[in-house]
C-alpha cells in the first residue's frame, strides 16, 4: 500500500508540474506579446517555464500535509502556498532580463497571471479527479453487483 | 477461564456455549465476538444492548477512544477498538477510509471529488463522509477486485 501511496504522490506531482509548464507557457505568450512585444530571447528562454513550474510545484509539494485538514485550514494552506510562488516568481523576474520589470504594469500583470495559473491549475485538477471518480462510481456499482449476486470479488 | 472443545458428528450442530457467574466485561466480549461471526454486532444505545447486523451498518468511526456504529438512522456503542472490529468485518465489503473509520462499500451510493486530491462518499441515507488520499489507491484496488 505504500508503494502504491508514492505511485500515486509522484504521478499527481508530475500532472501538476506537466500542467505548470503548459499554463505558464500560455501566460508567457500572452503578456509578451500584449506588454512587450518587440522583445528577442535566446534559447535561455524556453527554460524559464521549466523553471517557473518547478517553484509552483516544490512551493504546492512542501504545503501538502498528510494530515486530514478542514476545509479553513486548507484555505489557509492554499493561501501560504500562492503568496511563496508569487513571492518567488517576481523576486525572480526581477532579477531575470526576460520579464520587462521596469513597467510596474508588466509586474502587476505578471502577479495576476500567475493568480490565474494557480486557479486554472487547481479547476484542471479537480476535473481530473472528477474524471477518476466518474471511475471509482463504475467500478464500485460493479463490486456492488457482483457482492449481491454472491460472488465476491475477494476471498 | 477453563477452557473446553469438543468434536462432535457431523449430524450434530455446532455450538458455543458460555457457563458464567455473572455477565462480566470479558464473556460480554466474548459473547460480542461469536455474535460477530453469526452476522451481528452487539452494541449499546441509550443504555440498552442491541444485535446489529452487520450488513445494516453504513459505517463506524472512533471518537476519543470510543467506537460507535452507524445504521441507516440510528448510532450505536461498541466496547471494541476500530482495528479489532475491521479484523472481524474483513471480507464483509468494509474498507478503511481515514485513520479512524471504516465504511460498508454496499452502502455507498456515488463518489466524487473533495478539495485537495481528496474524495467524498456518498451513503445511501445521503451521509457524506471524506475518503482520506493515503487510503484512495486501496480502494480503487478493492473495488478493481483486488485485496484489501
Amino acid at each position: 500500500m505504500a508503494r502504491q501511496k508514492w505511485k500515486e504522490l509522484l504521478i499527481r506531482t508530475l500532472r501538476l508540474y506537466t500542467l505548470l509548464v503548459t499554463l505558464i507557457t500560455v501566460l508567457m505568450i500572452v503578456l509578451g506579446n500584449l506588454l512587450d512585444r518587440n522583445r528577442v530571447f535566446g534559447y535561455d528562454a524556453f527554460f524559464s517555464p521549466l523553471i517557473y513550474a518547478l517553484i509552483g510545484t516544490v512551493a504546492t509539494v512542501i504545503t501538502r500535509s498528510e494530515k486530514e485538514l478542514s476545509v479553513r485550514s486548507l484555505i489557509v494552506r492554499k493561501t501560504v502556498s500562492l503568496l511563496l510562488i508569487e513571492g518567488a516568481i517576481i523576486l525572480i523576474a526581477l532579477n531575470a532580463d526576460t520579464i520587462p520589470t521596469e513597467k510596474s504594469q508588466a509586474v502587476v500583470s505578471l502577479a495576476l497571471g500567475v493568480f490565474a495559473v494557480f486557479i486554472l491549475t487547481h479547476i484542471i485538477l479537480y476535473l481530473i479527479d472528477k474524471k477518476e471518480a466518474e471511475k471509482l462510481n463504475a467500478d464500485l456499482s460493479r463490486y456492488q453487483e457482483k457482492q449481491m449476486n454472491g460472488s465476491p470479488i475477494h476471498e | 477461564m477453563k477452557l473446553e472443545t469438543r468434536k462432535i458428528p457431523e449430524s450434530e450442530p455446532e455450538m458455543v456455549e458460555i457457563r458464567y457467574h455473572w455477565v462480566t466485561e470479558e464473556i460480554q466480549e466474548i459473547i460480542s465476538f461469536v455474535k460477530s461471526r453469526q452476522g451481528q454486532l452487539s452494541a449499546v444505545r441509550e443504555g440498552k444492548r442491541y444485535e446489529v447486523p452487520v450488513v445494516d451498518l453504513f459505517y463506524a468511526e472512533s471518537v476519543d477512544d470510543r467506537l460507535f456504529l452507524y445504521t441507516a438512522a440510528d448510532s450505536y456503542e461498541i466496547r471494541m477498538k476500530l482495528y479489532e472490529l475491521e479484523d472481524l468485518l474483513q471480507n464483509k465489503s468494509f474498507f478503511r477510509v481515514s485513520k479512524s473509520m471504516i465504511v460498508n462499500l454496499m452502502k455507498i451510493s456515488s463518489v466524487r471529488p473533495a478539495l485537495n486530491g481528496r474524495f467524498s462518499a456518498v451513503l445511501k441515507n445521503g451521509e457524506e463522509i471524506i475518503i482520506s488520499r493515503k487510503y484512495v489507491p486501496a480502494l480503487k484496488q478493492i473495488l478493481k477486485g483486488g485485496e484489501s
